[in-house]
């Protein structure tokens, strides 16, 4: 029954700006990895289509602006997501201590209806880097502590394990969706945000 | 006085002319004589009348040609080896477009420029018999004495020496009756009587004006369309006016016109501006239309409804144009289009829709030349040394007469750009000198044989001291037969030849320092009247562009300077001027924030005036930008009015706000009202045109035009279009009075929120490049208003536009996946509706952090923000946190 539905699993990274959360996911969709930084502003998506055990999956994965700098623009894609994923740098200390707030102000925005089981997975980037800053002990620790989360260790510059941490995002989005009702299996609507256009609001518009 | 008694009156006249426009040339007191626009093809032309009369030569075209009496400078000059290059050479030099075909014409046009006339002329009348052999026996240049005036007038402009002008006899230029009528008065006639002023006139044209216009002007007539411009332009100059009358082409097209007419203008014009003149000579002047119509036809009719907008009510100028008959008309009207198309080529015919401007409105819809605001936003500080920077890679030549400069920017900063300019000199020849020392060194590396490196120093040397005496021949050699020379040597400010760059720089400086002043004393009433107002008005002046080498009036600007300088170099030899290492930068001695003497030691002597910069009495006005309207117009009739304008003419010390010429209290009720500076100018500083005024339209939406001072004219209409109002703040109750205003504010305010979706957003290329048509501050600082923007508004058009656009990029928005989901989402409610900070009627939102909530979920003012709740929580956390780690480490 499953394989005949097309799902649409939804994805966001979330994270402190330049932890590599656009990087990481350049590299699993496009394989592609620049050294150049640049901000993301806003939010931005892409698609991909993968194969989670016997179903094929389209994962739109969310790319998040770590600034905080773009106040004029809001989260409303949080809405909706199926997967969370937690991104820090392993050599800056800053990155992971924010996860904590990352995640909380995610389940605040998102408003999902299982906070407590809502799969988030934790991805410590940068492992190619040197000095070390977080070590896989104290990471696996916080996730631990948060209902057990799973936790990979990453680098998108030299692709390590950035293929593995998303076929587990995958699956832990899939899973999440088949327990929640099946509001966006379709394609061309993928988002549920439709269902409420402002449009249909007289006073939408400013004037 | 040899020769013929038929011609002393032609000869007065010819004198008189060249007299009165040297007269008004230095009046102004600049350093430059060639900074009061017009002045020089003015003084060209009354220059070459007087060597065009009674020359034996006629050219092809009949008209009397002297370039066979400028020829003998051939054999005349001292330095005759070079002299026939150098006579080829000043003809390949700049000259004006109208004097092209005319070798002639061209000499006369530089020497002049180059203050080196009267030093020539000279050289030529001391040839008694190639005078004669090329001039009439009643010519002009052959009664000595008035050779001898002429050559006192072409140094009084070269030395920059109003005085010398009083060394010519009075008999010479006045017929015993004008005699009388000689007053001493006021050196702007602005404030004088016209009754006076009528009188001379009346005499003065009766007597002379036959002989004025004939014998000249008849041989411009005919031949080419050159001609026959420069003809037209002389009587644009008869019409163009008298200091009170609006400059009524200038109104319409204040900066483009202005430099054509006058450029062109003759000097003849303060005698025969009268309508008078004109019914004479009727039949003259039908010839002169006959033949330009012919020609220009097809022009007429683009700028026939000009005329009907030119007159405005002012009684001196109904006075003017009363009589002026159609036919005069049409000429002025076709050489105002001809000179139109050849002044500005640039400017597409659509432009010409400004012409049908009302009566006293400005057209203000074409981009306006200049802005206010510097290219990144800042807003220029009036009192801050401004000066441009140069680009990266722009070469010195292209920065020195870059537009930078010709921003007409405040006199003050003119001023300290000659320091910034020498400056920049002194690092360009420090970095040559550096490079060539470089060069001299490696040389020197290669030649090992010291025998041949010391005789190379010595044909140097040698070479350095015949330059030096060759340059001393020439400063010595100058004063050469100069039947009438003052006790001044005359040190030829301009020689001929080249090499004398830097000397002619060093006198020009000498000329700079001469007070002038004096020379107010000198002027006759005559002398000030017409052609002052056409050769002098403020903004004329400073409608000339600076820098740009096309006329002469800026040789001595800085920028003049220095380009004459570094034209001695070829390109190559040239840092660029980004590379210049200025001695003292920017950086290092921030002109901004150096202290201002807080008292200055006190002269007991009188400290001479200084225009420029002011003085104890009077100080020039600055560009300011005035929110508040001024008291209401004073107005003649009301007494207490009278009591306002009397006490504000006491607070300005009786002086005119913009040049500080004082007037005497009875005449003060002629100085006008400047309705945007609140102060009294005189009129030639205030020529009644009208503009809207900020501080009315801010304080009572008010759009009417109000005269105002030339000054505020041209800055008003430099930041029409710039966002300087902030208006809301300004009166907080205007919304209450615009309706429109109030709507706009709301699209205003929903452009500066949609901008961020649709700036980031990829699926929105197209309604990007709709937003990046409008003008930044649209959108990004939605509290400011632009004079322009305000006028849009009253009219409906911003309004308009703006909810046109905002409707596209609501519409995009809507539809947009990416757009929506950066919306927002009421954390109050957690309702699906993604909200929006635009919708202002049901969306409120934290100014602190930005999140959105429905405005039915949270009151800003009671409720704390939800999420700025959290981030304070975590900030708490985060120091605690901190200190624990720091305690542990």
């Amino acid at each position: 029954m499953a394989t005949r539905k097309k799902v649409l699993l939804k994805v966001i990274i979330l994270g402190e700006s330049g932890v590599g959360k656009t990087s990481l996911m350049n590299q699993y969709v496009n394989r592609k990895f620049s050294n150049q930084y640049k901000a993301t502003i806003g939010a931005d998506f892409l698609t991909k289509e993968v194969q989670v055990d016997d179903r094929i999956v389209t994962m739109q994965i969310w790319d998040t602006a770590g600034q905080e700098r773009f106040q004029s623009l809001g989260v409303a894609f949080y809405r909706g997501a199926d997967c969370c994923v937690l991104v820090f740098d392993v050599t800056a200390p800053n990155t992971f201590k924010s996860l904590d707030s990352w995640r909380d102000e995610f389940l605040v925005q998102a408003a999902p209806q299982d906070p407590e089981n809502f799969p988030f997975v934790v991805l410590g980037n940068k492992v190619d880097l040197e000095p070390r800053a977080i070590s896989t002990k104290r990471a696996q620790q916080w996730c631990q502590s948060k209902n057990n989360i799973p936790y990979f260790e990453t680098s998108a510059k030299e692709a390590l394990n950035v293929e593995q941490a998303f076929q587990s995002i995958a699956r832990n989005a899939l899973s999440q969706q088949n327990h929640t009702v099946d509001l966006y299996s379709e394609l061309p609507e993928p988002i549920s945000l439709t269902k409420t256009a402002p449009r249909n609001n007289g006073d939408s518009c400013a004037c | 006085m040899s020769g013929n008694s038929n011609y002393p009156l032609k000869y007065q006249l010819l004198l008189r002319n060249v007299k009165n426009t040297v007269e008004n040339l230095l009046i102004s007191q600049l350093a430059n004589v060639w900074f009061v626009y017009g002045g020089l093809s003015r003084l060209h032309n009354a220059v070459e009348k007087v060597f065009k009369h009674g020359c034996k030569v006629n050219n092809s075209d009949g008209c009397p040609d002297f370039w066979t009496f400028v020829q003998g400078l051939d054999w005349l000059q001292p330095h005759n080896a070079k002299s026939s290059s150098l006579l080829d050479c000043e003809l390949k030099q700049n000259s004006p477009q109208y004097l092209k075909n005319n070798k002639a014409s061209i000499w006369l046009y530089n020497n002049l420029e180059n203050h080196s006339l009267s030093q020539k002329l000279a050289w030529l009348l001391s040839d008694k018999t190639h005078l004669h052999s090329c001039y009439y026996e009643d010519a002009f240049l052959c009664q000595e004495k008035y050779a001898e005036a002429i050559l006192l007038c072409l140094r009084a402009v070269e030395h920059n020496q109003p005085s010398l002008i009083s060394e010519i006899k009075p008999c010479l230029f006045f017929s015993s009756e004008n005699v009388q009528n000689f007053h001493k008065a006021h050196r702007r006639c602005s404030s004088f009587p016209d009754n006076h002023l009528h009188n001379i006139y009346k005499t003065a044209t009766r007597s002379k004006t036959y002989d004025s216009l004939n014998a000249p002007e008849r041989k411009t007539f005919h031949s080419d369309v050159s001609k026959v411009t420069k003809k037209n332009n002389f009587i644009n100059g008869k019409l163009k006016p008298w200091s009170s009358m609006p400059d009524l082409i200038s109104s319409t097209r204040p900066k483009q016109f202005c430099k054509a007419s006058q450029s062109k203008t003759t000097p003849s014009t303060p005698i025969i501006t009268r309508s008078r003149s004109f019914q004479i000579n009727t039949d003259k002047i039908i010839f002169t239309k006959d033949t330009v119509e012919e020609k220009n036809k097809e022009k007429n009719d683009n700028v026939m409804p000009q005329m009907k907008h030119v007159i405005f009510d002012n009684i001196n100028i109904i006075e003017y144009t009363q009589s002026k008959n159609t036919t005069i008309k049409k000429s002025k009207k076709i050489d105002n289009s001809k000179l139109y198309c050849s002044v500005s080529p640039t400017r597409s015919s659509s432009d010409y829709s400004f012409l049908t401007a009302l009566a006293g409105e400005k057209d203000y819809k074409r981009a306006p030349k200049k802005s206010f605001i510097e290219e990144d936003g800042k807003v220029l500080p009036p009192a801050t040394g401004y000066f441009p920077r140069p680009v990266k890679g722009q070469t010195l030549a292209s920065f020195l007469t870059s537009s930078q400069f010709v921003r007409a920017n405040a006199e003050l900063d003119r001023e300290n750009a000659h320091f910034s300019i020498s400056e920049a000199m002194i690092a360009v020849m420090e970095q040559i000198k550096c490079k060539q020392d470089l060069k001299l060194v490696d040389e020197q590396g290669d030649e090992s044989d010291e025998e041949i490196m010391s005789l190379k120093q010595r044909i140097r040397l040698r070479r350095r001291q015949k330059l030096q005496e060759t340059q001393k021949k020439m400063v010595i050699g100058t004063p050469l037969s100069n039947a009438t020379t003052t006790t001044e040597a005359s040190t030829s400010a301009y020689s001929t030849s080249p090499d004398y760059c830097h000397s002619d720089c060093i006198s020009s400086d000498e000329v700079e320092d001469l007070e002038i002043d004096e020379s107010s004393n000198l002027i006759d009433s005559k002398g000030l009247s017409v052609s002052m107002a056409s050769l002098f008005s403020e903004s004329d002046l400073l409608k000339k562009p600076r820098g740009a080498p096309d006329g002469a009036s800026d040789v001595l600007s800085a920028e003049g300077v220095a380009l004459s300088l570094i034209s001695r170099f070829s390109e190559k030899q040239l840092p660029r001027a980004s590379d210049l290492e200025w001695l003292v930068s920017e950086e290092d001695a921030p002109q901004a924030l150096l202290p201002l003497p807080k008292s200055w030691p006190v002269d007991t002597e009188e400290v001479p005036p200084t225009p420029l910069r002011g003085n104890k009495d009077w100080a020039p006005p600055r560009p300011q930008i005035i929110f508040t309207p001024q008291p209401p117009p004073m107005h003649f009739l009301c007494c207490i009015c009278c009591d306002r304008r009397k006490k504000l003419m006491v607070k300005q010390n009786y002086r005119c706000a913009g040049c500080g010429t004082r007037v005497l209290p009875q005449y003060a009720s002629k100085f006008r009202f400047c309705h945007y500076l609140g102060r009294y100018f005189c009129t030639l500083c205030h020529t009644n045109q009208v503009a809207l005024i900020p501080g009315r339209i801010i304080q009572k939406w008010d759009f009417s035009r109000y005269p105002v001072s030339n000054f505020s004219y041209r800055l008003l209409e430099q930041m029409y279009a710039d966002p300087l109002l902030p208006v809301f703040d300004l009166n907080k109750n205007i919304e209450n009075i615009s309706k429109n205003l109030k709507k706009c504010r709301t699209y205003r305010l929903a452009l500066y929120y949609v901008k961020d979706f649709i700036k980031t957003c990829r699926f929105a290329e197209k309604i990007q490049e709709y937003i990046e048509r409008e003008n930044p501050y649209i959108y990004m600082d939605p509290d400011v208003y632009s004079l322009q923007d305000l006028v849009n508004i009253r009219s409906g058009d911003l309004n308009k536009k703006l909810e046109s656009l905002v409707d596209i990029c609501c519409k995009h928005i809507y539809e947009c996946q990416l757009c929506k989901a950066r919306g927002f989402i009421c954390e109050v409610c957690l309702h699906d509706q993604v909200i929006f900070p635009w919708q202002i009627k049901k969306v409120t939102r934290c100014k602190k952090c930005g999140s959105c909530y429905h405005i039915s979920c949270w009151k800003p003012e009671k409720e704390t923000c939800l999420k700025c709740a959290r981030l304070e929580k975590r900030k708490n956390l985060k120091v605690e946190n901190d200190v624990t780690t720091s305690d542990v480490q």
